[in-house]
């Protein structure tokens, strides 16, 4: 009724709960440490000193999938890691967020000829939110990544719900041991 | 892991204990990838240790099969990814010796600046991601502050920041010019200065010395069994160095310098300080080696013309064999190639030296407390890219 | 010492089925009978003129009549190397699915080689008899066959996890419908043409038939490109 009579006191701003909880999502991501191969090491530099990824509020990396709502995978994922990328990610509490970096997870990259073993891009074992291609990305072309995100958060459904959850597929396909 | 089969608990006593088995990565903040580490723990004490490697077997032996010499070459740059100049540097020499010709004098040269370079970038991050992994932030900061200037030196010049494919079979891809050369030297002055400040910020700090001394003592006799090389082997007492004592590069034979040896200094021959003091006195050496080839580059060609005509069609080298061992800087890297006349090596092995580095691993661990075990697995300085290729 | 002074030592020291030096390769090396390598590998170790205390390389190499094991040696002390090859005969239709060929071990001469045997049992399927601990070290335990054999036919999948640039992805818009309706279209678990199927010893598995009629391995590297 506030609003309404216009009676509220200056300090107060009003908005609709998507766009401050949207925003308050977006300022805060929390990324996973999370390594695989070569892309890593550009991760790394994003975070260090020169690129500073802590001016978006998404610099300071978690160490467990539990604390954590951005899974950066970044490299090479292989038949032996594909189980273990699909368990990190089923532990992450919603609302999850998944950037594919590098050509491997984009979509095979260099191993997608001849690699017996490799995944030909992440999007086959997880749903991803942004792809950054590059062979590895430039540590700007992460940063994009993660400023493209950030847009995507801040203008999520607060009440949505992903059609696939983890625990459907685990019905489905019985792919976790 | 024989000890994992004999499941012993202690009923004697009035607590009830049993031994634990832990399971350390393959997402560890601390395996420098992902390693995956099987652990029998009793209490904090690890009694035993079976190591899980292939988390990114990328079936790069399978693809040098498939593909052209030449386009094999950026393959080598994915296998040690921290050291992409070196991996360049190995393939390049074998196929060099597969079709029995040399590169031109100034390439050699130029081969030695950029590899130094790329040693020094590759032991900054084991130097900073050590610091991490032992509880301090710090010391990452700094190293990667001075791994962005080299970063920046070599895409000056190659057009990229990580992944070079800049050393070819017969020379390399661009030549380098004074200015570039001066950017350089500025830049080995100042490392100097910022390699004293590493080393008041982390070598001598006293808890760094608690954690590492004494720690994951690796004896001579069981390096040169497990056939550790490169710094680990160098901590052990070995001084031994391909760059040295088996030159295969020319200008390796005509510039001083010194190869660095663990000497015990704050604990036993051989522990995890041993192997980390190698690689910071190794970033001076290579400073030293970059002044003195910068001092000697001699004028000249950065690729045959011959060479560049061979680039339009597959090289076919003659049926036969050969293997080239390199320094690099995690230890020799070897590469070994047989052709049978044909566009592509019927076989192409790569003799990693994080993966002997790391088969050392299960025998260091046991005995140690679980702490200190994330200080012997950063000593070695594995890159999985390399163990399991 | 070069390499024919440390032949001729082994011949004097008596070890028998060591073969001749052969210098057309790039590196010499020296072909010894699988049986008497160990005996071969501890004198190489031992001895003090050649005091081989490193193991640098095991490595096993497909050709069209043979599986060659090859051991690279080399010494810190006298700066010397030597390479070994124990060279196992291809039998008559010798494939990959049916030979494997078998090779003494060397791992409790030289630990370095615990490895590096495990690796090429797991990548070409050579047989290290006494390994201590001979499982698969790079791939998963549960994984069929041995990738780098020529005739290797490349999976489409495993346990699950989808290995080929065209599979379904286990998340799909429109819901578990879509899913089953795109697998409806090429089951899982059907079995690649390996990219070169030139190669292909199994012109039935592969789908499209190898161009060598015989149905032999075919190591003719032209058709690489």
């Amino acid at each position: 009724m506030g609003i309404l009579n216009n009676t509220l006191p200056s300090n107060i701003a009003t908005d609709a709960v998507d766009g401050v909880i949207g925003w308050g999502r977006k300022s805060s991501i929390w990324p996973m440490t999370f390594g695989i191969a070569c892309c890593a090491i550009e991760m790394m530099a994003v975070y260090a000193a020169t690129f500073d990824l802590d001016r978006f509020g998404a610099g300071v990396p978690r160490a467990t999938p539990r604390q954590s709502d951005l899974i950066i995978v970044p490299g090479t994922v292989n038949a032996k890691m594909a189980v273990r990328v699909r368990r990190l990610y089923d532990q992450m509490a919603e609302p999850r967020y998944v950037i594919a970096m590098g050509a491997c997870v984009c979509g095979g990259g260099p191993y997608v000829k001849w690699g017996y073993n490799t995944v030909k891009g992440v999007h086959k074992i997880i749903p991803v939110d942004i792809f950054v291609p590059g062979c590895p990305p430039r540590p700007e072309a992460l940063m994009d990544g993660i400023l493209k995100l950030r847009d995507k958060v801040g203008q999520d459904e607060v009440f949505r719900r992903r059609s696939d959850t983890a625990k459907d597929l685990e019905r489905r396909y019985g792919m976790i041991k | 892991m024989e000890a994992l089969e004999m499941y012993t608990v202690d009923r004697t006593s009035d607590v009830y204990t049993e031994e634990l088995r832990l399971n350390l990565g393959p997402q560890h903040p601390s395996t420098h990838g992902v390693l995956r580490v099987e652990l029998q723990m009793d209490g904090e004490i690890i009694t035993a240790a079976r190591s899980d490697i292939g988390y990114l077997h990328r079936c790069a032996e399978k693809i040098g099969e498939n593909v052209t010499y030449l386009q094999y070459t950026p393959y080598t740059d994915r296998m040690d990814y921290l050291a992409s100049m070196n991996n360049n540097l190995a393939w390049s020499l074998t196929v060099e010796k597969l079709l029995d010709i040399e590169a031109p004098e100034r390439s050699q040269w130029i081969r030695v600046l950029v590899v130094e370079l790329n040693r020094i970038a590759s032991h900054l991050i084991a130097f900073g991601t050590y610091g991490i992994d032992l509880g301090a932030n710090t010391p990452f900061f700094y190293a990667f502050r001075e791994r962005e200037s080299i970063m920046a030196l070599l895409e000056k010049i190659s057009g990229a920041r990580m992944l070079y494919n800049f050393i070819r079979p017969g020379g390399v891809a661009n030549d380098i010019d004074d200015a570039w050369m001066d950017e350089v030297l500025a830049f080995c002055d100042d490392f100097d200065k910022r390699w004293d400040e590493y080393n008041r910020i982390l070598t001598n700090n006293h808890i760094f010395i608690k954690r590492t001394a004494n720690i994951g003592i690796l004896t001579k006799e069981m390096a040169l069994a497990y056939g550790c090389t490169g710094p680990v082997l160098r901590a052990s007492g070995v001084k031994w160095d391909l760059r040295r004592d088996i030159p295969y590069l020319k200008p390796y034979d005509e510039i001083e310098f010194d190869v660095p040896v663990g000497m015990g200094t704050h604990g036993t021959l051989g522990d995890c300080w041993d192997r980390y003091w190698v690689r910071m006195r190794e970033m001076r050496e290579c400073t030293s080696i970059i002044r003195q080839a910068i001092a000697a580059i001699p004028d000249g060609v950065h690729m045959e013309k011959k060479m560049e005509r061979m680039y339009k069609t597959p090289l076919t080298p003659e049926p036969g064999e050969a293997y080239m061992r390199c320094e690099n800087p995690r230890g020799e890297l070897a590469f070994y190639a047989v052709s049978e006349g044909g566009k592509s090596p019927i076989r192409c092995r790569a003799r990693a030296p994080s993966f002997c580095n790391l088969s050392v691993l299960d025998k260091l661990l046991p005995g140690t407390m679980l702490a200190d075990g994330v200080a012997v697995i950063g000593s070695l300085d594995i890159v999985l890219g390399e163990v399991d290729r | 010492m070069n390499e024919s002074e440390i032949i001729s030592r082994m011949r004097e020291a008596g070890l028998g089925g060591v073969g001749e030096l052969d210098t057309s390769a790039a590196d010499p090396f020296v072909v010894i009978e699988a049986d008497s390598l160990r005996a071969a590998m501890l004198f190489l170790r031992d001895d003090e003129a050649c005091a081989m205390e490193m193991m640098h390389c095991v490595t096993a190499t497909e050709r069209k009549a043979s599986i060659e094991v090859v051991y690279h040696l080399c010494s810190y002390e006298h700066h010397h190397s030597l390479t070994v090859k124990v060279i196992c005969e291809r039998p008559e239709g010798g494939t990959h699915d049916n030979w494997r060929p078998a090779v003494p071990t060397v791992a409790d001469i030289y630990a370095a080689a615990n490895w590096h045997e495990r690796e090429q049992y797991d990548l070409l399927g050579v047989i290290f008899t006494d390994h201590p601990d001979f499982r698969r070290i790079l791939l998963p335990q549960e994984w069929i066959g041995h990738p780098l054999r020529k005739d290797y036919i490349y999976p489409s999948e495993h346990g699950g996890i989808p290995l080929e640039l065209d599979a379904i992805p286990l998340y799909m818009e429109g819901g578990e419908e879509a899913v089953a309706a795109k697998k409806a279209e090429r089951p899982a678990g059907e079995p690649l043409n390996q990219p070169p199927s030139k190669y292909s010893a199994r012109p039935d598995a592969g789908g499209k038939a190898p161009e060598s009629s015989e149905g032999k391995v075919n190591n003719s590297r032209d058709s690489a490109h």
